[in-house]
C-alpha cells in the first residue's frame, strides 16, 4: 500500500470527451426548446456588444418591459382565471412552437412575445456582463492581451453610439429636467451613473471647476456649452423663483482675432440661451473703475500697481499712502483717471485738505509730497495700458453675459492688470448688488494672467460672495505658475474637473483615485498560445486612465467628480447666424447705451452702428412711384 | 406684366404670372393684360376651355383663375398643380397686387426688375423648407449693368396684411437680412458669417393694420433698419376690394 489518499477518479480521456458531447447535447437541446428567448437574447447581447452598452442598460429596457407583461398577465386572469395567468409563459412558449409548426411566424412571435422579450433581454444582460467581466478580468481570450482589445474595441463602438446621439435631433437638450446641465452624450462612465446623456446638476456650476485641454480638442465649445446651459438653467430657475438671475463673465486672456470669434460665438449661444443681453469688453461695452467704493478703489489702484520687495516696500506704502489720500479726500473719490492724476499734486491735496484733514493726513501730505510726482507718473503708465475700457460708464449689471478680452499674449502686464481690475470690480459687484445675482466667473487661458490674479485667493473670496469661479487651461502647468498653486486650484474645483486631450493629465487623473480591479496571469504555453492555469488578484487601478485621456479625440472629455469619471462626447452649440461683416461699432460712442439697454437690447446693439461698407443707395423713388411714400409712423 | 421675358405675348405673360402667383383674380389679370373687364374674362374663358386653367368664385369679388397641370406644363413651370387655399386668398391678393404696383413702376422696366414669386423660391427647396426657414414673399432682382443705382441688388419682398407679434416680425426681418445662401442651398450655406448678404434690402408692403407693428419692429433692428423699407399696400390690394382698370 502506498500512502496516497483517497482521491475521486478521474474520468479517462475518452469518458472526458462523452461527458462534454452530453452536456453540450443538453444544452443544445435546451437551447432550442427556449428558442424565443434565446434569440432575443442573443440580438440583445449583439447589440450591447456593438453599441458598447453596459449590461444595466438590458436589464433596465427589461424594466420597462413589465407594464407590458402585467398587462399581458392581467389580460389572461381575467379571461381565463388566475390559474392561467400562472401558466401562460408556459402556455405562451407552448403555442409558440404550435403556431410555427403550423407555419404561422407571426402569430407565433406574437404570442411569445410578452414573456420572452423581458426574459431574453435579462439573458442578454447576464450573458453580456458575465463575457465582459471575463474578459475584462484577463481571463478570457486567447491571450491576456484579449483584454486590452477588448476594451479598445468597445471605446470604439461606446464612440460611435455617442457620436449618433448627439447626431441625432433634439436628442442632447441644453437642460433638463431637475435643473441638469446636458454637456453631451454619455461614452463610459466608471464610478458614476452610467445613462446616455452626460449632464450634471446646477450646483455643480456654481462651485469652482476646472477645465484643461490643448488647442483643438474643443475646449471652447465645451466651455461655451456649459456657460450657455448655466444661462438657461439659471434664467429657468429665476422664473420659477428658486434662484437670482444668472451672470456670466468670462475673462479671455488669450485676446486677438481668435478671441474676437469666440466672442461673436458666446454672444450668439448666449442670446440663444435666453441672456437678455450681452457685452463684449473692451471693444463695444466699458466698465468704470471709478464706481468702486473709495476704500476698496484704493486697494485695488495700488495692487494694480506693480511693486518689487525688499527696499521697494518703502515706496509701495508711500505709494498707499498717497493714493488714500487722493482717493479717500473729502470732496469724494475721483470720476476718472484724469481726475485721479489731477489729485496728486501737493497744491490740490493741500487745497482738498486745509479745512477738514486731521493732523495725521497733513502730516502725511507733508512727508510724502514729493513722492506725488513718481506716484503720478506710474499712475499715467498703469492708465496708459488699461486703455479706456475701464473708465465707464457701465456695470456688470448692464448685461447677462460678458466676454472680457485681455491681450495676454501680445501683452501680459496689460492682461494681468485688466485682469485683476476686472475680478476687484466683479467680487465688488457681487458683494454690493442690490439684486443678488448668481455669477459665474470663468477664466480663460489662465496661465497668461496667473501672476497677478492669485485664484486660490479669489476661490476663497468667491466662495463668501456666491461666486462660482471655472478655470481653463491648456495644460497642467499653464494653471498656475507653481506646484502648489496648481493643486490648490485643483484640489479646490468642487464642482469637477473637465479634462480634454492634454499631453500630462497624470496630477488631474490622480485626483479621482483609484478602484479595485481584478488582475489575472496565466501561464504561457508554447507560443502564442496561452494556458487556462494562472492566478487573479485585486489590486488598485486609477479610476482616470491617463493613456485614454491622451488618446481622446476632438470633441471628447472626461468629466472628474466625486471619486469617478464620464467620458463623454460633447454636442456643439449651433447659434444664430452672426452678425453681418461690415457693420462695425463705433467705438467709445456709450451716450445710448443706458436707453438701449432698458430696451431690452445688447449693450453692443445699443451702441451707435454704423456700416462700414458703401451706404445703399436711396430706393424711395422706386417704392414711392409704386406703393407712395412711407407713411409716417 | 413683367415675368422676366418682356418679348412674350400679353396673354403668354400673364399665364405665366398666373402660374407663379398660385392664383388670380380677373381684376388683377386685367391689370397684367392692360385690358378691361371683359378682355380677362374672355382671356380666362379661352384658358379655361383649353384645359390650361380654372376659374372659380373663391372669394368675393371677380372670379379667381389658377392654372391646371397643363397650364403649368405650358408655361413651363414646375409646379404642383392645386386650387388656392381659401385661407391664403386675401395674401395672394395682396402679394399680387405689390408685384403688378411695383411693375408698373416707371424705374422697374428700365431697371430690369426681375420678380421671383414665393411659389419658384419654394419649388427651388423642393420640400426641404424647415420649419423654422422663412421664405419671402417674393424677391426682387435687379441686374447689373443698368443705370440704376440699385443695379445689382435683391429685395426681399413681404406683404403684411396682419399685424404679427413685434418678436416674430424682427426675427423675420433679421432671418431676411443675414441670409447669405439662396432658397434651396445647403443647410451650411444659408447663412454664413462674413459672407455678402443675399438680400440688400427687405421691402415690407404692408396694411394699415400692419404697419405700426413692422415699423416697431423695424426700429428695434438697430443698425439693419436702414435696410428694411416700409410702404402701404396699393389700393385695391385688399380682398373684396377688386378694382377694374378702365379699357384701353
Amino acid at each position: 500500500m502506498t500512502g496516497r489518499g483517497a482521491r475521486p477518479a478521474r474520468p479517462r480521456p475518452g469518458e472526458a470527451t462523452g461527458l462534454r458531447t452530453a452536456a453540450c447535447l443538453v444544452t443544445a437541446v435546451l437551447l432550442a426548446a427556449a428558442g424565443p428567448t434565446v434569440l432575443v437574447g442573443a440580438i440583445a447581447f449583439c447589440a450591447a456588444w456593438l453599441r458598447g452598452w453596459p449590461p444595466r442598460r438590458l436589464l433596465v429596457a427589461a424594466g420597462w418591459c413589465a407594464p407590458m407583461v402585467a398587462l399581458w398577465l392581467a389580460m389572461t386572469a381575467r379571461d381565463a382565471g388566475w390559474s392561467a395567468a400562472a401558466a401562460a409563459p408556459f402556455d405562451a412558449w407552448r403555442d409558440f412552437w404550435r403556431f410555427a409548426a403550423a407555419g404561422l411566424p407571426l402569430r407565433a412571435a406574437v404570442t411569445v412575445a410578452p414573456p420572452a422579450i423581458p426574459a431574453g433581454l435579462v439573458a442578454g444582460a447576464l450573458a453580456w456582463a458575465y463575457r465582459s467581466d471575463y474578459l475584462r478580468s484577463g481571463a478570457g481570450g486567447r491571450s491576456p492581451a484579449a483584454a486590452v482589445a477588448f476594451d479598445q474595441r468597445q471605446w470604439q463602438h461606446q464612440v460611435r453610439s455617442a457620436r449618433a446621439r448627439i447626431a441625432a435631433p433634439g436628442a442632447v437638450p441644453l437642460t433638463t429636467r431637475g435643473d441638469l446641465i446636458v454637456a453631451g452624450a454619455v461614452i463610459r462612465t466608471s464610478g458614476h451613473r452610467t445613462g446616455q446623456l452626460a449632464a450634471i446638476g446646477y450646483p455643480r456650476m456654481r462651485s469652482h471647476q476646472v477645465v484643461v485641454g490643448t488647442t483643438g480638442t474643443g475646449k471652447t465649445t465645451l466651455l461655451l456649452r456649459l456657460w450657455a446651459a448655466f444661462m438657461a438653467t439659471g434664467l429657468r430657475r429665476q422664473a420659477d423663483g428658486r434662484g437670482a438671475r444668472p451672470l456670466v463673465v468670462v475673462l479671455d486672456c488669450k485676446g486677438g482675432a481668435a478671441a474676437r470669434r469666440v466672442a461673436d460665438r458666446f454672444r450668439r449661444v448666449l442670446r440663444e440661451a435666453g441672456a437678455k443681453s450681452t457685452a463684449v469688453w473692451p471693444d463695444e461695452a466699458t466698465l468704470s473703475l471709478w464706481d468702486l467704493p473709495p476704500r476698496r478703489l484704493t486697494t485695488t489702484l495700488v495692487d494694480l500697481v506693480e511693486h518689487g520687495t525688499g527696499s521697494a516696500a518703502y515706496y509701495a506704502d508711500v505709494m498707499e499712502a498717497l493714493t488714500a489720500l487722493a482717493v479717500e479726500a473729502p470732496c469724494g473719490p475721483p470720476r476718472s483717471s484724469q481726475d485721479l492724476l489731477d489729485r496728486l499734486e501737493p497744491g490740490w491735496l493741500g487745497t482738498a485738505y486745509a479745512g477738514t484733514g486731521s493732523a495725521a493726513e497733513h502730516a502725511q501730505i507733508r512727508s510724502a509730497g514729493r513722492h506725488l510726482g513718481d506716484v503720478a507718473l506710474r499712475y499715467r503708465t498703469l492708465f496708459r495700458r488699461l486703455g479706456a475700457g475701464l473708465e465707464g460708464p457701465g456695470s456688470f449689471a448692464d448685461a447677462d453675459a460678458w466676454y472680457c478680452i485681455l491681450e495676454g499674449t501680445d501683452q501680459i502686464s496689460v492682461a494681468e492688470s485688466q485682469a485683476r481690475a476686472l475680478t476687484d470690480l466683479l467680487t465688488t459687484f457681487a458683494a454690493q448688488a442690490t439684486v443678488p445675482r448668481e455669477i459665474l466667473l470663468a477664466v480663460d487661458e489662465f496661465s497668461a494672467v496667473s501672476r497677478r490674479l492669485p485664484v486660490w485667493q479669489l476661490y476663497e473670496r468667491a466662495r463668501s460672495l456666491g461666486l462660482a469661479v471655472q478655470v481653463s487651461a491648456q495644460s497642467w502647468q499653464g494653471l498656475a505658475a507653481t506646484q502648489d498653486e496648481r493643486y490648490r486650484i485643483a484640489a479646490s474645483a468642487e464642482g469637477g474637473i473637465w479634462l480634454l486631450r492634454t499631453p500630462h493629465p497624470e496630477p488631474l487623473t490622480g485626483l479621482a483615485g483609484s478602484r479595485p480591479a481584478l488582475a489575472t496571469t496565466r501561464q504561457l504555453g508554447r507560443y502564442p498560445r496561452w494556458l487556462r492555469q494562472g492566478s487573479s488578484r485585486l489590486q488598485d487601478v486609477p479610476v482616470v486612465d491617463p493613456g485614454l485621456i491622451r488618446r481622446l479625440d476632438v470633441g471628447q472629455a472626461a468629466y472628474i467628480y466625486g471619486g469617478g469619471v464620464t467620458y463623454l462626447q460633447v454636442k456643439r452649440l449651433v447659434a444664430a447666424p452672426a452678425a453681418l461683416t461690415g457693420m462695425q461699432a463705433v467705438p467709445n460712442v456709450p451716450a445710448s447705451r443706458t436707453a438701449g439697454q432698458a430696451a431690452g437690447r445688447t449693450a453692443s446693439d445699443a451702441r451707435t452702428l454704423r456700416p462700414a461698407g458703401p451706404v445703399l443707395p436711396d430706393a424711395g423713388s422706386l417704392l414711392d412711384a409704386a406703393f407712395g411714400r412711407e407713411p409716417a409712423p | 406684366v413683367s415675368v422676366g421675358q418682356s418679348s412674350l405675348p400679353a396673354s403668354a405673360a400673364a399665364l405665366i404670372l398666373a402660374g407663379e402667383m398660385y392664383a388670380l383674380q380677373l381684376d388683377q389679370l386685367a391689370v397684367a393684360l392692360r385690358s378691361g373687364r371683359r378682355g380677362a374674362s374672355s382671356l380666362a374663358g379661352r384658358w379655361r376651355a383649353a384645359g390650361l386653367a380654372e376659374t372659380g368664385p373663391l372669394s368675393q369679388g371677380p372670379r379667381w383663375v389658377w392654372l391646371t397641370r397643363a397650364g403649368l406644363a405650358r408655361a413651363g413651370l414646375p409646379y404642383t398643380a392645386a386650387a388656392p387655399g381659401l385661407s391664403r386668398l386675401a395674401h395672394l391678393r395682396a402679394v399680387t397686387a405689390a408685384r403688378l404696383a411695383l411693375s408698373a413702376a416707371p424705374g422697374f422696366a428700365e431697371g430690369g426688375g426681375y420678380w421671383r414669386s414665393e411659389r419658384r423660391l419654394r419649388a427651388r427647396m423642393a420640400g426641404r423648407a424647415g420649419l423654422r426657414e422663412h421664405v419671402p414673399d417674393g424677391e426682387v432682382h435687379w441686374p447689373g449693368g443698368t443705370a440704376a443705382p440699385w443695379a445689382g441688388e435683391c429685395w426681399a419682398i413681404e406683404a403684411e396684411l396682419t399685424p404679427k407679434t413685434p418678436a416674430r416680425t424682427i426675427a423675420i426681418m433679421r432671418e431676411l437680412l443675414h441670409r447669405t445662401g439662396d432658397y434651396g442651398c445647403l443647410a451650411a450655406d444659408a447663412a454664413v458669417p462674413g459672407r455678402p448678404p443675399r438680400h440688400h434690402r427687405a421691402v415690407y408692403v404692408c396694411s394699415a393694420a400692419a404697419r405700426p407693428v413692422v415699423s416697431r419692429a423695424r426700429e428695434a433692428l438697430g443698425p439693419l433698419a436702414p435696410r428694411v423699407e416700409i410702404r402701404l399696400l396699393p389700393p385695391g390690394a385688399a380682398l373684396g376690394d377688386a378694382r377694374w382698370p378702365d379699357p384701353p
